[in-house]
């Protein structure tokens, strides 16, 4: 019951947000390509003079990859526009909505005026939700199945 | 100074047993799970999830072929199967880090030079608690799932949410 209190009066930068990749709309596509390789991320958000007016995910890079695209055009011809995002006074429940909803694995949270100060991920929300019964998930045995001979300094 | 839970007598704290009752004290350190979300993650097992049927490719396939057919099907990874046997798994994540912008001179090798060899499995038959410990440690978004040491399904990070949700009744 405590828990569910939680997630709605929780804000969703407790659920432990990556800090957001920005690149500017006249950025190429190859160079977008190696920053996320670079910063080991799978998402981007593309913000002019500071304002986002577009998202670019791995699964974006996905399509242009198999179909050859040219990756010298300006990333603002490929990405996604006004993606779906949430304010910083969200809550953890609305941001597993939105997510499990439209299918979304990056959430931007944004400030009124659209500057993105984070990026929810399905990892951070999953981290968060882990930090609520951490005992059940951290003292697993590393596999299923394996029983130990005997207590450990028995 | 704790009390014993069976006589109420004073224990020392680590001991192993009741000095007054003789109860064994060394169950007291196992973890209990209290709330409805914990004895689900270690009640239900992960065929609950309703695992998808994987797509399969064999090793040979082309990655060109194996980035469209990633589209075509809306699918975030394929399982690299040979003779009954998972050999390894490609993701978008394998698909940004490897190919990235050098796609064009890759696109007639083979998936098997660009997979993950040998990924974490799990069995159909295990708790919902080691694909989220699997997932969450190792920071998998993908776990193949084998029935009897074949693969038979694989579930994602996003299955996982779902069933935490459902679970902690995420107000709709």
């Amino acid at each position: 019951m405590s828990f569910q209190l939680s997630l709605s009066s929780e804000a969703v930068t407790a659920a432990y947000p990556d800090q957001p990749l920005v690149v500017d709309p006249e950025s190429t596509v190859g160079e977008t390509l190696q920053l996320l390789r670079a910063q080991k991320t799978g998402s981007v958000l593309v913000c002019d003079e500071g304002s986002m007016v577009g998202i670019f995910t791995e699964r974006d890079a996905l399509k242009l990859m198999a179909s050859g695209a040219d990756l010298t055009q300006p990333i603002s011809q490929v990405m996604s526009r006004d993606p779906v995002s949430l304010s910083a006074d969200a809550n953890v429940g609305e941001a597993i909505k939105r997510m499990s909803q439209g299918g979304y694995r990056h959430l931007p949270i944004v400030t009124q005026e659209g500057k993105p100060t984070g990026m929810a991920t399905v990892f951070g929300i999953t981290h968060y939700l882990v930090d609520h019964f951490p005992e059940t998930i951290y003292t697993l045995p590393p596999n299923p199945g394996s029983i130990p001979s005997e207590r450990e300094g028995a | 100074m704790i009390t014993c839970p069976f006589c109420g007598s004073e224990i020392l704290e680590g001991a192993d047993v009741c000095d007054d009752c003789q109860h064994s004290l060394t169950d007291m350190s196992i973890p209990q799970p209290v709330t409805p979300v914990e004895r689900g993650l270690l009640k239900d097992r992960i065929r609950t999830l309703n695992p998808r049927v994987p797509y399969v490719v064999s090793p040979e396939t082309p990655i060109g072929t194996v980035l469209e057919n990633m589209l075509a099907e809306s699918i975030g990874c394929v399982m690299i199967v040979q003779d009954d046997k998972l050999l390894g798994i490609f993701s978008e994540r394998d698909a940004l880090m490897k190919l990235n912008a050098e796609v064009a001179q890759f696109v007639d090798r083979p998936i098997s030079a660009f997979m993950t060899p040998e990924p974490i499995t799990l069995e159909a038959k295990n708790r919902i608690a080691y694909a989220l410990h699997k997932m969450h440690v190792g920071g998998y978004r993908h776990v193949p799932i084998m029935t009897d040491g074949k693969l038979t399904g694989v579930i994602s990070i996003r299955d996982i949410l779902a069933y935490l949700s459902e679970k902690i009744g995420v107000p709709v």
